[in-house]
């Protein structure tokens, strides 16, 4: 029994001192966060950015206006990686007039200008038609389909006259470029994952997810299995 | 006796609760189109719009009045007959309260609140609130007199009372340059 006992103890104690190395070299960095600059140190792998889930951004929209990418997040709109103005409603699309991006709503125009400033939003006040469908360029003109018909103005867009017109092109939506995409997933989860935070998951587990805790809970029960082997074959040789 | 009391307090607890969350949540919306405030303001012959461009020392000094740059870079307004009708959006705490103010030769005729959407402080849309700023006008870029605030309205009505500034500044600036 003594000998099987220790045998086991053995066995057990193997694989424990790996986890017991792992937590002590990791949990001893933690200690040294700050002397070590875990914590501004950036991790950029492409297996761990994805693992944590951070790798991409999913705009709700995406137009290519020349040179600029136009995205909508949520309420926020964007040119390439930068936020300019909250937007309430679903962006439909977008052209360029002369030094102008014209992004449309239903409801409004939005304005910007080409390095990316937001110059206004024109509304319905501002003579804009209502119930928006899209926008599009004839002949350098902007045109816009709405619910009652289609429209065309000139670049001040303050007055617009109905029309029936053939070979407008619409806008469309575009697939986000790698390289802005990038950059808009710097902006939402910042510069990557720290060291700091990778080593703090190492050390509890988190970096397997809930396996990660399962594992852990398993090794505690091994610790605690071959120090109660140990007590007990320690109290048997002093007896 | 002590439970039926009890009952009793406890349902006039609830109703209370209940008016309050309900008259909080009644404060936000859109109490008037844009169109319909420069239909009401110009009866129905509104005039086409202009704009004012915020650029160098203006920019600086519409920050100055807000508090923060203005988003934007420039602004919209009607002008019809001396009068001059403005939709402004300021965000009160949290998001934006859109105002339609109209201005008469350095003055304030009217001030709306045509949207509401804060949780809290929806009572400046109330008459008796806006009509303190009736005849306002500026004094070295102030407002020239106090307005009595709003216990629970503290941030709208300083938001309010931001963009009437910044109407009559632009009212006197687009005057000056016209």
């Amino acid at each position: 029994m003594n000998r099987r006992m220790r045998s086991l103890h053995r066995t057990v104690g193997a694989i424990v001192a790996l986890f017991v190395m792992l937590l002590a070299i990791t949990g001893v960095l933690l200690n040294h966060t700050t002397e070590l600059e875990l914590d501004q140190r950036y991790l950029t792998w492409d297996w761990l950015l994805e693992h944590y889930g951070v790798a991409t951004v999913e705009a709700d929209a995406v137009f290519l206006l020349e040179q600029n990418v136009i995205s909508q997040f949520s309420n926020q709109l964007f040119v390439d990686a930068t936020p300019v103005t909250s937007v309430q409603r679903p962006v439909l699309g977008g052209v360029v007039l002369d030094d102008l991006m014209v992004v449309a709503t239903d409801d409004a125009l939005i304005l910007l200008s080409l390095d990316g400033e937001f110059i206004e939003r024109m509304g319905s006040a501002a003579g804009i038609p209502a119930e928006i469908q899209n926008i599009g360029l004839f002949h350098g003109d902007p045109v816009i389909q709405t619910r009652d018909g289609m429209w065309r103005s000139d670049f001040l867009l303050d007055q617009w006259e109905r029309i029936s017109l053939e070979g407008i092109g619409w806008s469309t939506p575009q697939p986000m470029p790698d390289s802005v995409e990038v950059e808009l997933a710097t902006y939402f989860h910042g510069k990557g994952i720290t060291v700091e935070q990778l080593i703090l998951d190492i050390h509890n587990g988190h970096i397997v997810d809930r396996f990660g805790v399962w594992l852990l809970d398993a090794f505690a029960v091994l610790m605690i299995f071959i120090s109660l082997t140990g007590l007990w074959m320690w109290g048997r040789r002093t007896r | 006796m002590n439970r039926d009391l009890l009952k009793k307090y406890s349902l006039i607890s609830l109703a209370v609760v209940l008016f309050m969350t309900a008259f909080s949540v009644s404060a936000r919306g859109i109490y008037q189109t844009d169109e319909a405030f420069l239909a009401e303001t110009f009866k129905e012959q509104t005039p086409k719009s202009q704009v004012v461009w915020l650029k160098g020392d203006l920019r600086k000094s519409v920050a100055d009045i807000l508090g923060h740059n203005y988003v934007g870079l420039r602004i919209r307004y009607w002008h019809k007959e001396g009068r001059k009708a403005w939709i402004l959006e300021e965000i009160g705490k949290e998001r934006p309260i859109t105002f339609g103010i109209i201005t008469t030769e350095d003055k304030v005729e009217k001030v709306k609140v045509l949207a509401f959407r804060e949780s809290r402080g929806g009572e400046i849309r109330y008459p008796a609130f806006t009509q303190q700023f009736t005849d306002i006008k500026l004094s070295d870029d102030k407002l020239d007199r106090n307005i009595d605030g709003i216990s629970g309205a503290t941030l709208s009505v300083r938001a309010m009372m931001a963009v009437v500034t910044l109407a009559l500044y632009l009212d006197k600036f687009t005057s000056q340059s016209s």
